[in-house]
C-alpha cells in the first residue's frame, strides 16, 4: 500500500515519517519514530493503555489514523519529564505504588494529567469517575486513586 | 532503622523508574533489524472438520514470506507436552496448528509471516479453509451425557479425568462415611456455579523467535512467567539440544497464570524463523488474545454438608464438573484437583469425598489462572457454610467459629492429603469482624430493611496452600517439574552484590523484594543490591517459576546462598584480622571480633577484594565471593485470612453497592507492606470481576460472543470498593524468615463473600446467590422469580 508522508509535532519537536494511510497513531508513534511507551492493550479504544494528549486533549492513539493526527502536536509519556525532572503525577504514581506490570501505567499517568488539569482538586470519587476509561488489572485501583490525589496534593503545593 | 533493616520496609520499587517514563521493555517493544511479522488465522467454529486448506494466492502476495499450513511443519516438530498428567488422566498436546479439525473458536489454523503485521493480516483473508461442521458441545454437563459428540477421537469421550478425593490423610484420620450423611440430624446442599473467565493481563501474549544460523542458536524474546522450563519445552519439540535455546522474557505486562503455559505461536514463530533465517515476530491483538490465550475457573459444583443441630460439621461430599476446554493444556486438570484438595478450607472435616470431573468443550483450554483452582474450592466450601447457617439460624460467624482448625492444631492435615502449616483462623475471622464492626452493622441492617434499603454481610474465610512445592511432592501428584528455586549471589571485588534469580517477574515487584532480602541478610544498603532475571544464559534454572505464590521459595534461596558468603567472608576475615574463625562475627556488612573492646573489623568490600586477589585465601577455599542455593521446600506454606463484604443490592436493578470492603491477611512475616498491599488489592480486583461481571460467553454452536472488552467486562475505577487490610501473622515454621507466598491470596474470598452477603442482603426473598458472576442481569432475574 502507498504510503504518505507525515508530520506530527511529538513532545515538542516536529518529526516527519512515511506511512500507510491505514496506520493507527499509536503503531506510528511505536513502530515509525520508536516512541514505546505508548502502550496497546485493546486496539478498540477500551483500555486506554494508548492515551496521548493530542493538541492538548486526551485521546486513544488506537482510534485515530496517524494522517488524521497531521500537524498535530503530540505528547507522549515520553515527553513528561523537563529537564531532567519527572512529572509530579510520575512520582506520585511510585511513591504511592500506583503501578505494578506497569503497561497501563503511561495512559492512567496521562489521563491523571488530564483530569487535574480540568479539575485541580478531586475527590477520591471524582478521580474513579473520571479515569473510569483507563483499566488497570494489577493495582485494583486504589493506590492509583492515592497517587492521583497526591500528585494533585504536590502540584496545589507548588502553584499556591 | 538502620539501614541494613530491609525486610519489613516499604522500600520503593526500583522496577518504577523505568515504568513511570515510559522506558520500559516488553516484548512488543522489540524490533530486532529485519524482523518479520506473524499473523495467525484461527478458527471461526466451534467444532469442525477441516477438509482443505489452499494457501496458493497468499503465498504469491506482496510482501508475503511464508505461509504455515499443517503440511508446511517439519514432520520432526512435536506437540508441547502436558506437564501436570495425573494417574488416569487423559493424554494429549498442545500442537502447533490444528490437525485435521477445529475444536474451539480461536484454534490456530495456519499462519503468515509478511513484512508488517498489516500486510500479514491481509494475507489471511486470502487463505481458503474447507470446513464441515460437527455437532458441538459447549456445555460440560452435556458433554459428559452418553451420545455426546467426542471433541477429541482418541479418548473415546469427554471425560479427561474422574479424580476421586475420598478421605485421606497421612495420619489416617481422615475417611469418607457415605452413612453419617444418612443418619445426620441436619443435611445442606447446593448447586452452584462459577463462570468463565481468566487473567486478561492488559498485555496481551506476544514473541519474537530469532534464529542465528551460524552459531545454531534460537534466542526466544518471550512473556513465559517460567522460563526454563519453556526452553526445555522448546528445545523438545523443535527438535534442538536445550544448549541451542536461549529464552529472554523483558518486562511483562501482567501474568496472572495466564503466561505459564506453552502455546502454539510459540512453535510458529520458531518454526518460520529457522525456516526463514530472520527475526519473527507476533503480538496477539486482543480479539485472538480473548479467544486463544487459555481461560478458567468455569465450574458446575454440587455439595452436601452433613451437620450437627448445634452446627458441628460431620461431612462434606460432592462433585465437582470442571468446563476443560477443547483439550488438556500445560498443567492439565491441575486446578479442578486444587479445587478438590481446598474445600475443606479452615475447617475440622474428617469426612470427606469429592469426585473431580475434567470434561471437554468446544471452547478454548481452560488452564492456569491466578489462584489455580483455589478459589473455586473456597467459593464451594464458604457458600456451604452460609447455607448451613441460614438452614440452622446459625450466625454465619458463628457457624465458622465452630468449626475452625485451632491454632493448637497444627500441622494440620486435611481430609484432601494437604498439610497446612500454621495459621490462626479464629484471630482473622474475629479481626475481621471486629474492623468490619460486624455487630453494629448486623442491627443497622434489620432498621434499614425496614426502610427499603437492601443491606447483607458476607463472610469467607480461606486458606490458600501456597510456595509451591517440594519437588518430591509433585513427583508424587504426576506434576512433571521441580518445584525448588534457585538463586546465585555474587559480590563483586568492590563488595556490592548482584542477585540472579529464575523467578520471572511480572509485575508484583520480584526485583524488589529480592534485592531487600539480599541487602537485609548481607546488612549492606538495598542500591548495592542488583537483581538479575529474565534470561536462561544467566539464571538459575527453575522448573516452576513465577507461579504458585512463590516469591517466599526464592526469597529462601537467596537468604541461603547469602549465609553461605557470610560464612566464607569470615573465614577470609579470620585471615585478615589474624583471629580464630569463631571468635568473629558477620553483622551489618562488616566481620568483626565478637565483643572486642576496641573494634576490630574489615568490610564486606575488603574481604571482597582479598577473595578475588586470592593472595592468603584459607585452606580448601576457591577464589571469588559467590554462592548458589536452590531450595527445595520441605513443605508448602499456608497463607489464610478472612474477608468481609458489606454491600446493598438494589432490587429493582440488581445492582450492588459496596459499603466497605475489609480483609485480614495472614502471609507471615511482610517483606515488603506497600507490595503486600498491592498484590490484596489486585488479587481482591481481579477475583471481583469474576464475581459481578466477568464472563466468557458461548452460544449453543461453539461461537465465542465475548470477544473484546466491550462484551467481556473487566471491572473498573468505579467497580472496585476501597479496601481496608489487616494483618495477623503466623510465620511459616519451616521456612527461612517464616514468609509465606500471597500474590495469590486476594482471589480466593471475593466470589464467596460477594454471594454470601448479596445472599444475606436477599434473605427475606430466599434468594440464593449461588452463581458467578453475579451480574445485574441475572440477580434481577433471581430477584424477579422469588417475588413472583
Amino acid at each position: 500500500m502507498a504510503q504518505v508522508a507525515i508530520t506530527l509535532n511529538v513532545n515538542g519537536r516536529n518529526q516527519t515519517t512515511l506511512a500507510e494511510p491505514r496506520e493507527i497513531l499509536a503503531d506510528v508513534l511505536r513502530d515509525r519514530l520508536g516512541l514505546t511507551g505508548t502502550h496497546l492493550g485493546c486496539e478498540h479504544g477500551v483500555c486506554g493503555a494508548c492515551t496521548v494528549l493530542l493538541d492538548g486533549e486526551m485521546v486513544r492513539s488506537c482510534l485515530l489514523f496517524a494522517v488524521q493526527a497531521q500537524g498535530a502536536e503530540i505528547t507522549t509519556i515520553e515527553g513528561l519529564e523537563e529537564n531532567g525532572e519527572l512529572h509530579p503525577m510520575q512520582k506520585a504514581f511510585s511513591e504511592y505504588h500506583g503501578l505494578q506490570c506497569g503497561f497501563c501505567t503511561p495512559g492512567m499517568i496521562l489521563a491523571g494529567i488530564d483530569l487535574l488539569k480540568r479539575n485541580p482538586d478531586p475527590t477520591a470519587e471524582e478521580v474513579r469517575d473520571d479515569m473510569g476509561g483507563n483499566v488497570c488489572r494489577c493495582t485494583g485501583y486504589q493506590k492509583i486513586v492515592e497517587s492521583v490525589l497526591g500528585a494533585a496534593r504536590e502540584m496545589n503545593e507548588v502553584t499556591s | 532503622m538502620t539501614t541494613t533493616e530491609w525486610i519489613g520496609a516499604r522500600a520503593p520499587r526500583r522496577e518504577d523508574p523505568a515504568l513511570i517514563r515510559g522506558r520500559g521493555r516488553y516484548v512488543a517493544d522489540i524490533n530486532l533489524p529485519g524482523t518479520l511479522h506473524m499473523a495467525i488465522l484461527r478458527s471461526p467454529m466451534g467444532h469442525a472438520s477441516i477438509n482443505s486448506i489452499d494457501a496458493s494466492e497468499a503465498r504469491t502476495m506482496d510482501g508475503v514470506h511464508m505461509v504455515i499450513t499443517p503440511d508446511d511443519i517439519p514432520d520432526h516438530i512435536t506437540q508441547f507436552p502436558v506437564v501436570w498428567r495425573l494417574p488416569g488422566q487423559k493424554d494429549s498436546g498442545i500442537p502447533a496448528l490444528a490437525e485435521g479439525k477445529v475444536r474451539y473458536v480461536g484454534e490456530p489454523v495456519a499462519a503468515v509471516v509478511a513484512d508488517s503485521r498489516y500486510a500479514a493480516e491481509d494475507a489471511l483473508d486470502a487463505i481458503d479453509v474447507d470446513y464441515e461442521t460437527l455437532d458441538p458441545v459447549t456445555d460440560p454437563e452435556a458433554a459428559l451425557e452418553e451420545g455426546a459428540p467426542v471433541i477429541n477421537e482418541d479418548w473415546g469421550d469427554n471425560v479427561a479425568i474422574h479424580h476421586v478425593f475420598a478421605g485421606y490423610n497421612a495420619l489416617g484420620e481422615c475417611h469418607y462415611d457415605a452413612e453419617a450423611f444418612d443418619n445426620a440430624e441436619v443435611t445442606v446442599r447446593g448447586r452452584l456455579k462459577i463462570g468463565r473467565h481468566s487473567g486478561i493481563p492488559l498485555e496481551t501474549r506476544g514473541i519474537v523467535a530469532d534464529w542465528d544460523e551460524i552459531h545454531g542458536r534460537l534466542t526466544v524474546h518471550s512473556e513465559s512467567q517460567v522460563a526454563h522450563l519453556f526452553r526445555t519445552e522448546l528445545a523438545a519439540s523443535l527438535g534442538l539440544p536445550e544448549t541451542a535455546v536461549r529464552v529472554l522474557t523483558p518486562n511483562m505486562g501482567g501474568g496472572f497464570g495466564n503466561k505459564w503455559d506453552r502455546y502454539p505461536e510459540d512453535l510458529l514463530v520458531s518454526i518460520a524463523s529457522m525456516e526463514l533465517g530472520r527475526p519473527v515476530k507476533w503480538i496477539a491483538d486482543r480479539r485472538e488474545g480473548l479467544m486463544s490465550t487459555v481461560h478458567g475457573r468455569a465450574q458446575v459444583q454440587e455439595w452436601e454438608m452433613a451437620l450437627q443441630s448445634d452446627g458441628t460439621i460431620l461431612g462434606l461430599r460432592g462433585k465437582v464438573i470442571n468446563d476443560l476446554g477443547a483439550h488438556l493444556h500445560s498443567v492439565g486438570i491441575g486446578p479442578a484437583w486444587v479445587t478438590g484438595a481446598a474445600a475443606p478450607n479452615q475447617y475440622k472435616i474428617a469426612n470427606y469425598y469429592c469426585n473431580v470431573i475434567a470434561a471437554a468443550t468446544n471452547k478454548t483450554p481452560a488452564s492456569t489462572f491466578r489462584g489455580f483452582g483455589g478459589p473455586e474450592g473456597i467459593f464451594g466450601a464458604e457458600r456451604m457454610m452460609d447455607k448451613a447457617a441460614k438452614r440452622l439460624g446459625m450466625d454465619p460467624a458463628e457457624i465458622r467459629r465452630k468449626n475452625m482448625i485451632q491454632p493448637d492444631q497444627f500441622p494440620w492435615f486435611n481430609a484432601a492429603g494437604a498439610v497446612y502449616d500454621s495459621g490462626n483462623f479464629p484471630a482473622c475471622l474475629e479481626k475481621a469482624l471486629e474492623a468490619a464492626d460486624y455487630d453494629r452493622v448486623r442491627a443497622e441492617q434489620k432498621e434499614l430493611r425496614e426502610q427499603g434499603v437492601y443491606r447483607g454481610i458476607g463472610i469467607s474465610s480461606y486458606i490458600h496452600v501456597s510456595g509451591f512445592g517440594p519437588s518430591p511432592i509433585l513427583g508424587y501428584l504426576s506434576y512433571y517439574t521441580g518445584g525448588y528455586e534457585g538463586s546465585t549471589v555474587k559480590v563483586d571485588p568492590n563488595g556490592k552484590a548482584t542477585v540472579y534469580t529464575g523467578m520471572i517477574p511480572m509485575g508484583q515487584g520480584t526485583e524488589t523484594t529480592l534485592a531487600q532480602v539480599a541487602a537485609h541478610h548481607l546488612g549492606i544498603d538495598m542500591a548495592d543490591v542488583r537483581v538479575v532475571w529474565g534470561d536462561t544464559d544467566q539464571t538459575p534454572y527453575t522448573g516452576f517459576g513465577s507461579a504458585g505464590s512463590r516469591s517466599n521459595v526464592a526469597a529462601v534461596a537467596v537468604i541461603r546462598a547469602v549465609e553461605e558468603i557470610k560464612a566464607k567472608a569470615v573465614r577470609i576475615g579470620a585471615g585478615m584480622l589474624e583471629a580464630d574463625a569463631e571468635d568473629l562475627e558477620y553483622a551489618d556488612g562488616m566481620v568483626s571480633v565478637k565483643g572486642a573492646e576496641e573494634m576490630r573489623s574489615v568490610s564486606l568490600a575488603q574481604v571482597a577484594q582479598q577473595a578475588y586477589w586470592a593472595h592468603a585465601l584459607p585452606e580448601g577455599d576457591q577464589p571469588f565471593l559467590e554462592a548458589t542455593y536452590v531450595y527445595d521446600p520441605p513443605n508448602f506454606t499456608t497463607a489464610s485470612g478472612c474477608h468481609v463484604v458489606v454491600l446493598d443490592v438494589d432490587t429493582n436493578t440488581g445492582r450492588i453497592t459496596f459499603r466497605n470492603y475489609v480483609i485480614v491477611d495472614d502471609c507471615g512475616p511482610v517483606i515488603n507492606p506497600l507490595l503486600v498491599e498491592g498484590q490484596i488489592h489486585g488479587g481482591v480486583a481481579q477475583a471481583l470481576g469474576g464475581a459481578l461481571l466477568e464472563e466468557f460467553v458461548y452460544d449453543d454452536e461453539g461461537q465465542l460472543l465475548t470477544t473484546s472488552f466491550m462484551d467481556y467486562l473487566l471491572p473498573s475505577f468505579t467497580d472496585v470498593p476501597d479496601m481496608e487490610i489487616h494483618h495477623v501473622v503466623t510465620p511459616s515454621p519451616h521456612t527461612d524468615g517464616g514468609f509465606k507466598g500471597m500474590g495469590e491470596a486476594g482471589t480466593f474470598p471475593p466470589g464467596a463473600a460477594v454471594a454470601n452477603a448479596v445472599t444475606d442482603a436477599l434473605s427475606h426473598l430466599g434468594v440464593e446467590a449461588d452463581e458467578l458472576p453475579i451480574t445485574p442481569s441475572r440477580l434481577w432475574s433471581l430477584i424477579q422469580e422469588a417475588t413472583r
